[in-house]
């Protein structure tokens, strides 16, 4: 009996056998596939790969144009257009010694810092509701100040616009209040200031409550029971102790701010340009490469100083105060 | 300490929320005006600018150019961040910080400057190609906030899960597609929504590399801007903030995105 059923076995089994061996040897390549991608995975050259395409993009098409741009500024203009000869300071001296260029250079700073400066008052009473708040009023604010990020700048400039403009919201508003003649604010700085306060807030925002968001509580609650007023709270506990978030938001600010296009444009009119007006007329008005490059690697440079300036003072002047504190 | 927001910053933080959806609100408001000109408070009712707006060529154009553009820019950023996202997160790659330095470095630069730096480039080469050159310009924009976004999710993931995974049997391609995916997935969606809006809002980029016949809306909005008086302008704003609106609840709906995360 036996000995016929293991004659029978193979014959009926042949089939499951095949298949078993292809499955084994779907196996060991499946197993083969996972040491090549394993090998490929594992070893340096695919990080170098992956991040490859992306470096190569930002080099090509960030890195060289910008470097390309600050050559430029470099060089002197022949009669129309490019030109790329010889080296000379020339834009520069001239973006600083003419009166009316450097009459806006001024402006530019002036607002950028203005801006930070009412963005940090109006973001204060904001964070602190986003990171003290409870969840209502937490989740209610930050939806209201990220929200108009979504909105187009010039939609939310145009916002203004419409606020300020002579049959404006704020001259009804102004009338009820009986002042029938108000000031002309649209296309003049004060128009420029508020919309990039307004445009700009958010930046503000978002860093501080972060910053007081890591503030420990019982650092507060231990001022108020050694007898500290709210004032005091937030002046002497909560203000030095979030100043890292207000160095970021105020770099980041100040940064968005001088290099706004569109709302001074469209709040400033011809009457208030910034270097961003400046730069679009002399490229693409006056067709003058190399003085449009100048005035944006000044740009650039204004940029990085100011991100250097708000954080280095920042950080200097708080590692003293925690290191007094220890 | 349970009261620890004061009655007079709820009311301060009540006056500076409305001062901040007001700009939002006004527009809304002119735009029912039944008057050729803007006027506020508005005077009759009408809805005769909406339907001007919508049966406007280049308005629909300029909405569809830009859809299509941002689109582009998202998928592009998307093939090139995710991947350098992973390279950066996963893999030692020596002289990590340059790399890091040199893909954060476009968000430090000014966006109008980036913007004349390319199109300095192309004329120097000769090159005429709008709409690449758009997607290109977007995509340096873009790209750092892709790969930040999709960075911060991949060192979230939890590696142990991926090697029980492992040892239970799931080959490469299984961990990948069961495991990591479902950790990365919200990083990947943040950060390409967050490139659509960057892109689909984007002014400071396209006013140098826009032609007529790709302009996108945020230009067609500002020449409308300059040129027209009547509440027509204040229409399309309004459709622009309708659309933000729908945007927002998509992102916290449907894709169970905070706003504050997409902000971060």
């Amino acid at each position: 009996m036996s000995h016929t059923e293991s004659i029978d076995v193979p014959e009926r089994v042949t089939p499951h056998v095949t298949k078993l061996r292809a499955n084994a040897k779907a196996g060991a390549f499946a197993q083969r596939t996972a040491k090549v991608w394993e090998l490929a995975t594992g070893t340096r050259m695919a990080g170098y790969l992956l991040v490859a395409p992306a470096v190569l993009f930002l080099a090509v098409w960030f890195v060289w144009p910008v470097l390309t741009m600050v050559h430029l500024s470099l060089t002197s203009r022949v009669v129309e257009g490019v030109s790329v000869e010889g080296f000379t300071l020339e834009n520069y001296v001239r973006l600083f010694s003419s009166d009316l260029y450097f009459r806006i250079l001024l402006r530019t700073v002036r607002i950028a810092l203005l801006t930070s400066l009412f963005a940090a008052l109006f973001a204060y009473p904001l964070a602190i509701a986003i990171a003290r708040g409870g969840p209502t009023l937490a989740r209610l604010v930050t939806i209201t100040i990220l929200a108009p990020l979504l909105v187009n700048v010039v939609v939310r400039s145009y916002g203004w616009q419409t606020i300020l403009n002579k049959t404006g919201a704020l001259a009804w508003v102004l009338k009820m209040f009986g002042i029938s003649n108000p000031p002309v604010l649209l296309y003049t700085e004060w128009a420029v200031l508020i919309a990039c306060v307004h445009v700009y807030l958010p930046f503000m925002v978002m860093p501080i409550a972060g910053a007081i968001g890591r503030i420990d509580r019982s650092v507060e609650e231990a001022a108020r029971v050694a007898g500290a007023t709210r004032l005091a709270v937030l002046m002497r506990v909560m203000l030095p102790l979030s100043l890292p978030g207000l160095a970021v938001g105020a770099s980041l600010v100040f940064s968005l701010s001088a290099a706004a296009y569109v709302t001074p444009q469209i709040l400033g009119g011809n009457f208030s340009p910034l270097l961003g007006t400046l730069i679009e007329q002399q490229i693409l008005t006056l067709n003058d490469w190399p003085f449009g490059a100048a005035i944006s690697t000044l740009l650039i440079a204004l940029v990085l100083a100011s991100n250097l300036i708000f954080l280095k003072l920042v950080s200097r002047r708080f590692a003293r105060w925690t290191a007094g504190a220890r | 300490m349970n009261e620890t927001v004061s009655l007079p910053l709820k009311i301060t933080v009540g006056i500076i929320l409305a001062l901040v959806v007001a700009p939002l609100f006004v527009p809304v408001l002119m735009s029912i005006s039944d008057t050729p000109y803007i006027v506020f408070p508005p005077q009759g009712f009408t809805l005769k600018w909406y339907g001007e707006v919508l049966a406007n060529h280049e308005a629909r154009g300029s909405f569809l150019f830009s859809l299509e553009l941002a689109t582009i820019v998202t998928v592009v950023s998307l093939l090139l961040g995710v991947p350098c996202a992973a390279g950066l997160t996963r893999y030692r790659v020596p002289g990590q910080d340059a790399v890091l330095g040199l893909i954060l470095s476009p968000l430090i630069v000014p966006l109008i400057v980036t913007g004349v730096a390319l199109l300095q480039v192309f004329a120097l080469m000769g090159w005429r190609a709008t709409l690449m050159q758009l997607v290109i310009g977007h995509t340096v924009v873009c790209l750092p906030y892709v790969i930040r976004s999709v960075s911060a999710s991949l060192l979230l993931v939890n590696r142990n899960l991926e090697d029980a995974a492992a040892v239970l049997g799931a080959s490469p391609h299984v961990v990948a597609m069961k495991v990591i995916w479902p950790q990365v997935r919200p990083g990947i969606l943040a950060g390409g929504t967050f490139c659509f809006i960057v892109s689909f809002d984007d002014y400071p980029v396209s006013m140098w590399l826009a032609d007529g016949n790709h302009f996108p809306v945020p230009l067609y909005l500002y020449t409308v801007i300059e040129r027209s008086f009547d509440p027509s302008i204040a229409a399309i704003a309004s459709l622009m903030i309708f659309f933000a609106l729908l945007l927002v609840l998509v992102i916290e709906k449907v894709f169970g995105l905070s706003l504050a995360r997409l902000a971060s």
